[in-house]
């Protein structure tokens, strides 16, 4: 008895930290709840980069996170994964649109030199060596005629190439291209040595303040296509929140009327256990800490109905054993040894398929089994544990006076009293028969 | 009559009805495996099932509109939208089963297409005028796109999945069973994985109900699910004939056992559809189907750890002792 009295107070403690825990962290909401943007973004080889090293990666990786920061929105994330993907998680995104702009691009700034022929007439044009990686940055402005243009401040070491360049083909035109296409091929006027210019052209607000910003932060290192993007407005985000909570709500409540009509003071009991079911998986949720998404959600709904499945077992069981004459001690006892095989070996089977998910699944799908598994894990735990705990503390020993507390009728208790006396000592021993 | 579990009521006779309990699985499995030869021989990707833009790539376009849609009007949106480039489109109408205020979303207009790496925004921009030029306030809310080369990688890792929890639940299933159990624990689970995707196969044809991979994730829960209730019974099966094995035959045993787990598999499948049933009917638009997979494995495994695998296991208890006494003869 005293250990039963320490283990409710042990209890009763590891609730009171769950909830505190669940009152002071805040839980993490993935981006189908909040909405947003999730891209997965591929380097791809070219002609010139047969193979993607984790260097180009690592550039790769800098740029983008330039490039989102750029987006001027909080809690953005850059992360690798696999060989050659980045995955990007952008919350709260107003323009989705940008962000597609915006990482798909490579970003390549090219100056180029023109190939003359013998009566100096521009034949095409040829890469000059100076790039946007030589750029210190850029920055938009206008005319004097109020058109839009984009001043380029070069760093020393491009400041000498635009100089070379300029020098060598004072009369001629050089072009300026961006991701491969020409945006302006202005006449070189006269050398220049200050490591400025600046590209006029046709361009919008839009257009020049893109370049710009792209520029800035930076041209990727390898050539990147998205390959996977999921966008979800703030409005479906929330909506889905809302419905997802209503629906958990919902579900816990209507399996907490079904225990309590079908087996009584038990099922009360596993009502609490359940409650404390769910405060310790949040808890555990919050500390991990698992990002809820809309997938997740429903793996923890889903969980609730595993973890009073235990309980049932060991409710039938304990009504099994009472009906064949044992005390209510010893009933509720090998209620609970025999229903534990059954418990465990169908929850080993439930982890071992979230362990699988876990591995080989898209970061959906990593949610749902990780949530799932929790839940399966701290079932084991309150249904078991907690529930018998809580059923001996309640009942105590001796015979059970009022067979309705479990559901039964009296005549169903009644009938093992007809069986012979042997029958009864039988039982007393564990034999079911 | 002394007591004895093995006279506890019998509500359900596994012995006696076994061709009828069988008849009935095979019944409600037909359907189902006549509309996966009929997609795996129609659709141009050869799956038994309609595959979703997860598997093949595509881009899935929705907008919420606050407008009742009906089929003409998607018959008119499909017109538009040809007429603006955008080929082949397949539109569906979302809804969730209730909307209980007026802030919640009332219909998504959800529009499939092509991958496109470039034209992207071109797409949702096309979409997008069409869309809001019918219905006034309609708002862009879920863009997913996925490219042709990771679909199909997504798709061989799904297969990777199921074929290793297949492969892991046998195993488990043998080291803590007898290899019988194990082989009849994997037919049930193959009969509740079979009825589901049956099902979803006609609603491919049917409804347009795509599968992708929270559909295989939904599988493989209901996979999880269904060797769960098989186990309990057989858990059962296992205890009583360590008690009774000289008393009572094999059928006598199997039979009591079902019934003394009855209680148990009608009341956690109850549980269990009541919260899946909350999630569906109350939940969000998003989850509807990969609830409704794992709803249907639900009843699907019930019915298979009640009438199927206790069925079989008898059969083939039956047939190994013919097959002893022709031996021994």
């Amino acid at each position: 008895m005293k250990n039963k009295i320490i283990m409710f107070w042990a209890i009763v403690i590891l609730t009171i930290i769950s909830i505190v825990i669940i009152r002071v962290k805040p839980i993490p909401l993935g981006l189908d709840l909040v909405g947003g943007s999730r891209i997965v973004l591929e380097a791809q080889t070219t002609d010139t980069i047969a193979k993607i090293t984790q260097d180009m990666m690592d550039g790769l990786k800098a740029a983008l996170e330039n490039r989102v920061n750029a987006l001027g929105v909080s809690e953005t994330m850059v992360q690798q994964m696999g060989e050659k993907r980045l995955l990007i998680e952008i919350p709260n995104i107003s323009d989705p649109k940008l962000a597609r702009e915006f990482l798909g691009e490579t970003a390549q700034l090219e100056f180029k030199k023109p190939i003359l022929d013998e009566t100096n007439n521009v034949r095409g044009y040829e890469p000059s060596g100076l790039s946007g990686d030589d750029l210190n940055k850029a920055e938009i402005g206008t005319d004097p005629a109020g058109r839009w243009l984009i001043s380029l401040d070069f760093n020393a070491k491009g400041a000498s190439k635009f100089a070379a360049l300029t020098r060598e083909f004072i009369g001629k035109p050089i072009a300026i291209y961006f991701n491969g296409s020409s945006i302006s091929e202005p006449v070189v006027q006269q050398e220049i040595t200050g490591g400025k210019a600046q590209i006029t052209g046709e361009f919008s607000l839009e257009e020049a303040k893109k370049i710009v910003d792209l520029l800035n932060a930076g041209a990727l290192p390898v050539p990147a296509k998205i390959i996977e993007e999921n966008t979800v407005g703030p409005t479906l985000g929330a909506d889905s929140l809302h419905k997802s909570k209503f629906a958990g709500i919902a579900g816990i409540i209507a399996v907490m009327i079904f225990m309590i009509a079908w087996y009584r003071v038990p099922g009360f009991i596993a009502n609490i256990a359940l409650i404390i079911y769910s405060l310790i998986v949040f808890a555990i949720f919050k500390m991990v800490p698992v990002t809820l998404t809309l997938a997740g959600i429903a793996g923890f709904i889903l969980s609730i109905g595993m973890a009073v499945d235990a309980n049932i077992l060991i409710f039938e069981r304990t009504k099994e054993e009472l009906k064949s004459g044992r005390t209510l001690f010893t009933a509720i006892n090998s209620g609970f040894d025999r229903a534990f095989t059954s418990i465990f070996d169908s929850n080993m089977s439930t982890i071992i398929i979230c362990v699988i998910l876990y591995y080989l699944g898209s970061s959906i799908v990593k949610g749902f089994a990780l949530t799932l598994a929790i839940g399966v894990i701290i079932s084991m735990f309150t249904a078991i544990t907690v529930t018998k705990n809580l059923m001996h503390l309640m009942f105590g020993t001796g015979q059970l006076k009022h067979p309705g507390m479990f559901g039964l009728k009296e005549s169903d208790i009644n009938e093992a009293y007809t069986a012979s006396e042997t029958q009864r000592e039988k039982a007393k021993f564990g034999v079911l028969d | 009559m002394s007591y004895s579990v093995l006279n506890t009521k019998k509500f359900i006779d596994v012995i006696k009805y076994r061709w009828l309990w069988l008849g009935i699985s095979f019944i409600f499995l037909l359907p189902g495996i006549i509309a996966m030869l009929w997609s795996v021989k129609t659709y141009p990707t050869h799956a038994p099932l309609l595959v979703g833009i997860d598997f093949t790539g595509g881009t899935i376009i929705q907008y919420a509109v606050q407008q009742e849609v009906s089929t003409s009007d998607i018959g008119k949106i499909r017109l538009d939208l040809s007429k603006n480039g955008i080929d082949n489109p397949v539109i569906q109408v979302l809804k969730p089963v209730t909307a209980e205020n007026d802030n919640a979303i009332k219909n998504l207009i959800s529009i499939k297409t092509k991958f496109s790496e470039n034209g992207q925004n071109e797409t949702i921009d096309k979409v997008g005028n069409v869309i809001s030029s019918d219905y006034q306030g309609a708002e862009l809310v879920q863009v997913t796109s996925v490219g042709p080369v990771l679909g199909k990688q997504l798709f061989v890792n799904s297969m990777i999945a199921v074929s290793l929890a297949l492969l892991a639940i046998v195993i488990y299933l043998t080291v803590r069973f007898h290899f019988e159990f194990a082989v009849v624990a994997f037919l049930a689970l193959l009969h509740d994985v079979l009825f589901t995707a049956g099902v979803f196969s006609l609603l491919g044809i049917f409804c347009g109900v795509t599968v992708d991979s929270l559909f295989i994730t939904a599988i493989l829960t209901v996979l999880g699910y269904s060797v769960n209730n098989t186990i309990v019974v057989f858990d059962r099966v296992r205890e009583n004939l360590k008690f009774y094995s000289k008393k009572a035959t094999y059928n006598e045993i199997v039979n009591a056992s079902v019934n003394q787990t009855l209680a148990r598999s009608i009341n956690t499948s109850l549980t269990t559809l009541l919260t899946l049933g909350s999630l569906y009917f109350l939940g969000g638009v998003t989850t509807k189907d990969f609830v409704l997979v794992m709803i249907t494995g639900v009843i699907a495994g019930t019915y298979s750890s009640i009438f199927f695998a206790n069925t079989l296991i008898a059969l083939w208890h039956e047939l190994q002792e013919k097959k002893q006494k022709k031996a021994a003869n």
